[in-house]
């Protein structure tokens, strides 16, 4: 390995990655039976277990690099520790997975299409990665993430050009998801330390390439594009987080919680 | 909602490969709006676990098949004159001559790679 | 034989005739095949109900995908889940392919749910407090379905066997899921071991009943014997009932655990098991809709499909002409 601060900053880029996923897959997970239609409640289901999945990857590679075991790392750390982005934690509509869910599909495609480009472009960086084994884990997540793309993408294309009202829930959920879509661009403070260390590319150069592909998408589908996505809620990659995330924690970690040292 | 009860999608037919060399097989068929739609669903609906190399979706009314009675007649036809087991009576034959009979394999060049 | 050459110029009796020798020599009904009207209803009131279950069934599971206590059990339940829903996928296709000449489609039967019309399974009707009853669940509850939905492998209807074939092979990977969390908890601590026993004790009277009642006497109906006489099922409930306690038993013993059933044994002399029966009336209650969790089950169902209307909608608008 190489100096302490660029190992300090391979182990957030890492935290980041793993958070992020973690935290969706879960969020997609409470859809389990609650989704549109039968085959999507079936073909969601896959996406957030591979998502669940990468996390694990990482997760794993954060074990190796002698954070903890990987389901302490998943389970046992305070939401401070927690890297992800805001969004990814927002709750999924009122109520919750258990009672009275009124969730916004709306929200759910628009948060997932905008976070698997960004992932698309992320892995693409990140299997250059002059990590090795980070390098190699983009590249087998890159051909599962290949199809989430492809389903989030015909998702939201098909809802906003399809009736009034599709069109007008999908504004407000491109509205709501905009105000909090800077946070998961961002690679947070160790970010200069991150690209000089060649684990990933320039936040600036990830950016421009989202909103260069969003812009394409939103012109051939008749939306206005308004510019950068803000970060109004607070930056998760500094630990800063919502009650969405303690709440989330609680329920990942209620079984586990209650006895780690056994085995479940 | 009112009138969606007569629209809910139309039936897709679901094909699959297992593998560059195998043909496609039906696998099952789903609701979908459309083709694009059809495609997605189909693939984590019907291949989560199984490998698969290729996957087509058709729409179930763009197929035309047999009707009950035209399936019955399938059942009534014997062409033995197009089957080998209508020539079963050569093997006899060719012993009178002293040769043995030529298998698939001799027939085939002697390459009978039968897949 | 001859007149078969046209099918469609037989009577209505010998169209009869002619189905009851194809199912006596073990050929596979499809779809679009002239059936008769009983045999049809049969169907969709069976796979209809099957179908349901699955979808229904994914909903008492669910609440533990998230709270499975290792990102290896968050995946494995996350999957075992969704298999359920995939379940329900291919059985309200097979349903749906045999309502259509009726002019019903998935609309109708999600709204026969709501209405109470159409019934699910009596174990998802019940509550799954602990990690122990997903356990439980996962084991018992999909041992159970497997040997039920495996003698209908060979079903007469084509489409509900094939469907069954592809469920019945996920359904070994359920089972395994399942004792390996029943066999970590077995062998953990005190706490887990209560845990597994008092899911034991929650879910035995609702594995009794999972199959049914023994004969026509006791529901009033007799589905199952039409069933049997047209070759969808083979075996009658109260067979079913004991190879399942065949199977399982000896299992449940063997971990130390016990059944809270203090009368239950096997009978050598009838090599039957005897065991005490249950209240059948309370699972007519159940299966009704008076279950503890029946009404917030089917909310959960009622709710999401209100929400997603407009997604349908949407969908709709973009249909294929």
């Amino acid at each position: 390995m190489t100096t302490p601060s660029e190992k300090g900053a391979l182990i957030e880029l890492l935290y980041q990655l793993a958070d992020d996923d973690f935290i969706l897959a879960y969020r997609g997970s409470e859809w389990l039976g609650l989704a549109p239609h039968i085959e999507e409640d079936v073909a969601f289901s896959s996406i957030n277990q591979d998502m669940m999945g990468h996390a694990n990857l990482y997760y794993r590679l954060l074990e190796q690099l002698g954070e903890g075991k990987a389901d302490e790392i998943a389970h046992l750390r305070a939401p401070s520790k927690f890297r992800n982005a805001v969004l990814l934690e927002e709750v999924n509509g009122p109520g919750t997975y258990l009672e009275k869910p009124d969730y916004d599909w709306a929200f759910a495609v628009v948060r997932n299409y905008f976070y698997s480009v960004h992932k698309q472009i992320r892995l693409d960086s990140l299997r250059h990665s002059d990590f090795e084994p980070l390098a190699e884990a983009a590249r087998k997540i890159m051909t599962e993430q290949y199809y989430h793309l492809m389903h989030w993408e015909l998702w939201f294309k098909q809802l906003v050009t399809s009736t009034d009202e599709a069109k007008s829930r999908m504004n407000a959920a491109i509205e709501k998801v905009w105000r909090d879509f800077g946070g998961v661009l961002t690679l947070g403070p160790a970010y200069a330390e991150m690209v000089k260390a060649n684990f990933i590319d320039d936040e600036n150069v990830l950016k421009q390439r989202w909103m260069k592909r969003i812009e394409a998408v939103f012109n051939e589908t008749g939306l206005p594009f308004s510019g950068e996505p803000r970060m109004e809620r607070g930056n998760g990659r500094k630990g800063e987080h919502t009650p969405d995330l303690t709440q989330a924690l609680a329920t990942l970690s209620e079984v586990y919680a209650t006895n780690p040292q056994t085995g479940w | 909602m009112s009138e969606a009860k007569n629209e809910f999608y139309n039936v897709y037919e679901v094909f699959s490969k297992k593998t560059d060399k195998s043909p496609f097989q039906h696998q099952f068929s789903l609701l979908a709006p459309n083709a694009d739609m059809a495609l997605i669903m189909a693939k984590e609906n019907f291949f989560r676990r199984e490998q698969v190399a290729d996957i087509w979706v058709v729409k179930r009314e763009n197929i035309r098949g047999l009707s009950q009675s035209e399936r019955e007649m399938l059942k009534r036809l014997d062409k033995d004159y197009r089957e080998t087991k209508g020539y079963g009576y050569l093997k006899k034959k060719w012993r009178e001559y002293n040769q043995e009979q030529f298998t698939e394999q001799h027939i085939l060049g002697g390459k009978g790679d039968a897949q | 034989m001859a007149a078969m050459l046209d099918y469609d110029r037989l009577t209505e009796d010998e169209k009869l005739e002619h189905f009851m020798e194809r199912i006596n020599r073990g050929e596979k009904i499809e779809a679009d095949d002239w059936m008769p009207d009983d045999y049809r209803i049969s169907l969709i009131r069976l796979i209809s109900m099957h179908g349901i279950s699955e979808i229904m069934g994914a909903l008492p599971e669910k609440e533990w995908v998230p709270k499975a206590p290792s990102l290896h059990r968050k995946l494995a339940i996350m999957a075992k889940v969704q298999d359920e829903m995939g379940h329900g996928q291919l059985l309200l296709r097979v349903a749906e392919d045999l309502m259509a000449p009726l002019g019903k489609n998935r609309e109708d039967i999600m709204q026969d749910l709501f209405s109470g019309k159409l019934k699910f399974h009596n174990v998802f009707h019940m509550s799954a407090p602990t990690w122990g009853d997903a356990g439980m669940i996962a084991w018992l509850v999909d041992g159970a379905a497997i040997i039920s939905q495996s003698m209908m492998l060979d079903s007469s209807y084509g489409p509900y066997a094939r469907a069954l074939k592809r469920i019945c092979a996920e359904e070994v990977f359920h089972a395994q899921h399942g004792e390996s969390i029943i066999l970590a908890m077995a062998e953990g601590t005190p706490e887990q071991r209560d845990m597994l026993q008092d899911s034991l004790n929650r879910w035995w009277t609702s594995l009794i009943m999972f199959f049914g009642p023994k004969s026509a006497k006791e529901t009033g109906n007799s589905n199952a014997d039409k069933n049997i006489m047209y070759k969808i099922r083979a075996k009658t409930n109260e067979e079913l009932r004991q190879e399942f306690f065949t199977k399982y038993i000896p299992r449940i013993w063997s971990l130390g655990l016990t059944i809270p059933d203090e009368t239950i044994r096997f009978d050598e002399q009838t090599q039957m098991w005897i065991y005490k029966d249950v209240d059948w009336n309370e699972f007519k209650q159940i299966v009704t809709g008076n279950g503890p969790e029946s009404h917030n089950r089917l909310d959960l169902r009622r709710r999401s499909y209100d929400n997603n209307a407009w997604v349908r909608d949407a969908l709709a608008a973009k249909r294929a002409i």
